[in-house]
């Protein structure tokens, strides 16, 4: 089992993305876009294992070493801060991590005098890292998904979300006041895995580099 | 909420700690043994360190973050803060510094020993790492750094683990661009920890923005990428101007040309890159890899500014395995499974129990390990513990057991038997019976 490379994908457009640019150096896995419910997908003949998993759950499977590579957005590895290589910027899946609020509220805010505030957000670490730079006291709420709907109900008076377009955003009636990080999708490496199968490898990731 | 099975609290362990049952514990014994004696080999002698230390004390021998990690607490006695050591090497330095500054150099210690971590909550990680490893102090010469990395490997091929890497680094490579590109402090931060993470556009967004000559820019954006075989040496030897790192590439070539001396060359990697434990090593570095095993196995390196810290200044050497993390690489192999074995278990069928007692001591004393069942029960009874316990054989001793003077010995994994006088038995060639 150990000569295979086996990498772990996150379903949905990373996923498609993803298939794309293996195809471009000669890694054919677009069995995954099959319909299949499979997890776990092996080509015999390339010496490559696919698992499917949950975006959240890719550093993790690629921390313990039971995949060698992973494909994850910057957000999941700023919040996770796990024990990793991430030494390809793969360029796709761009959005922002961002600070919004109502728009009425952002009329006559000023986001340096912020002192006390409450923020809901997927990702609570980078959240309070970010404001405790800044000298920011934040109540952070954790939430799992429709950020947006936090401030329309008063839940919180302020958001931390990825925004792509900021169609949601607006459609909402949000307004986006600060950037955090700016993010796309990285390929990510067991330190393990580098060090054992670097050929193979290093390989993959100057054959990547060169396509991106 | 009713769980199944359920545990009074009073019976549950902490997160992050386990019991080890006999099977894992005797595994545990057979790696560490095998570790040990290769230490003895190279001259190294075991050296105890306490399980508390004052907190101050242990603390002048660590990084941040390991002094972070540290379990604490108020000591009753004397109300200073104690700590549970995080790691053994500070606290051999303490006691060299303390205890054996006058000895004559080096010194050649081993231990092994349990030590306590925080960790993060359910990252499932253990709190609790067992450590075996040794410190060569008093000698700053490649051979010494070459010394440690050749037992780690002498260790890794005794226990049998195949396609394993030993994968060197040497920071005074990095302290020294560094040093030549003189950035302010958080900058400089930014940038070891996005080497560290080999996030090469990282690296180059932030080199954007700084005040540095193109060749200084070229040689930190290279840092992420310059890992590989040895040939990384002469590529980095090319591109990097700096005095300091020119050292620090001569000497890691000193100490691949001893190793390979010792034989030791394809199972080594590069990795010039590789920046941790920054704040405590001073020169050379080196991690294990094996196969299959997300962490790394063993670690270590050169730590010229430690002993000082403790009264004594010395140059000094050293790595630790971590033996858990074997014991997940090896649990399955026939010869660490065989280590959990015990040979043969008596079954008495008379009354009279002296017979049983002189064959168990009589085979004792030719090095077969030898259990009495001593409950009375049935026969399959006893067989299925002896199938449960991993005993080889079962003897069984009764009168109507073959001929007079004849015991009966029943191999536990067929059911096949043999008869053998006793006399044979306790003639000395017990271990050729058995098989």
């Amino acid at each position: 089992m150990s000569d295979f490379i086996t990498i772990a994908i996150p379903k949905g457009r990373i996923l498609e993305e993803s298939v794309e640019l293996f195809a471009k150096i000669g890694i054919d896995c677009r069995e995954l876009l099959g319909k299949s419910r499979k997890l776990i997908f092996e080509n015999e003949a390339q010496r490559m294992r696919y698992m499917i998993v949950r975006a959240t759950d890719v550093p993790t499977y690629v921390e313990y070493g039971a995949a060698d590579l992973g494909i994850v957005g910057k957000d999941t590895l700023m919040e996770q801060g796990k024990n990793l290589y991430e030494p390809l910027d793969l360029k796709f899946g761009y959005c922002r991590m961002m600070v919004a609020e109502p728009a009425g509220l952002a009329d006559q805010d000023d986001p340096s005098r912020w002192s006390n505030i409450r923020i809901a957000t997927k990702y609570p670490n980078v959240t309070e890292k970010y404001f405790a730079a800044k000298g920011v006291q934040v109540e952070i709420i954790k939430l799992y998904g429709s950020i947006e709907l936090a401030p329309l109900v008063g839940l919180s008076q302020r958001i931390v979300d990825l925004v792509s377009t900021g169609e949601t955003l607006k459609q909402n009636g949000l307004v986006e006041v600060e950037t955090i990080a700016e993010i796309t999708t990285r390929l990510i490496v067991n330190r393990a895995s580098l060090k054992t199968k670097h050929k193979r490898i290093s390989e993959i990731i100057e054959g990547l580099e060169k396509q991106i | 909420m009713i769980f199944k099975a359920e545990n009074s609290k009073e019976n549950s362990i902490p997160k992050g700690v386990t019991d080890f049952l006999p099977e894992q514990a005797d595994k545990i014994g057979y790696i560490e043994g095998k570790i040990c004696r290769v230490f003895e080999l190279w001259g190294f002698r075991r050296i105890i360190t306490p399980m508390l230390e004052y907190e101050d004390s242990l603390s002048l021998g660590m990084d941040d973050e390991l002094r972070r990690r540290a379990f604490r607490f108020e000591d009753r006695q004397s109300a200073r803060l104690l700590a549970i050591p995080p790691d053994i090497t500070p606290q051999v330095a303490r006691v060299e510094g303390m205890r054996m500054s006058g000895f004559p150099l080096p010194h050649r210690l081993f231990y092994t020993g349990r030590v306590l971590r925080h960790v993060e909550s359910q990252s499932g990680r253990s709190r609790e790492l067992f450590q075996a490893g040794v410190e060569l102090i008093g000698l700053d010469s490649p051979e010494a750094d070459a010394e440690m990395i050749a037992m780690a490997v002498e260790v890794l091929q005794k226990l049998g683990i195949e396609g394993f890497k030993v994968d060197l680094g040497q920071v005074d490579f990095f302290k020294g661009i560094m040093a030549s590109a003189g950035l302010e402090a958080g900058t400089s931060r930014l940038l070891q920890e996005a080497i560290a993470r080999k996030d090469s556009s990282a690296v180059r967004l932030i080199l954007e923005g700084a005040a540095l000559s193109d060749q200084l820019k070229e040689e930190i954006a290279a840092l992420p990428r310059l890992f590989g075989g040895t040939e990384i040496l002469d590529l980095a030897g090319r591109m990097v101007r700096n005095d300091r790192s020119q050292r620090a590439l001569e000497n890691l070539s000193e100490v691949i040309d001893i190793l390979a001396i010792h034989g030791i060359s394809e199972q080594l990697t590069v990795d010039l890159g590789e920046i941790r434990g920054l704040a405590y090593h001073t020169g050379l570095t080196f991690e294990g890899f094996v196969p299959g095993i997300g962490e790394p196995v063993c670690g270590g390196g050169r730590y010229d500014g430690l002993m000082a810290r403790y009264g004594a200044a010395k140059p000094a050497t050293g790595f630790a395995f971590n033996v858990l993390s074997l014991l997940q690489g090896l649990e399955s192999r026939p010869e660490v499974e065989a280590s959990k074995r015990m040979d043969l278990l008596i079954f008495n069928q008379q009354e009279d129990r002296r017979d049983a007692l002189a064959i168990a001591t009589g085979l004792r004393r030719q090095g077969i390990s030898v259990a009495r069942d001593i409950i009375r029960r049935d026969l399959e009874d006893s067989l299925e513990y002896a199938r449960r316990m991993n005993i080889l054989q079962v003897m069984i001793i009764a009168p109507d057991c073959g001929a007079r003077d004849e015991v009966c010995l029943l191999k536990v994994a067929d059911g096949t038997r043999r008869y053998v006088s006793k006399e044979e038995i306790l003639a000395g060639n017990g271990r050729d019976l058995l098989g």
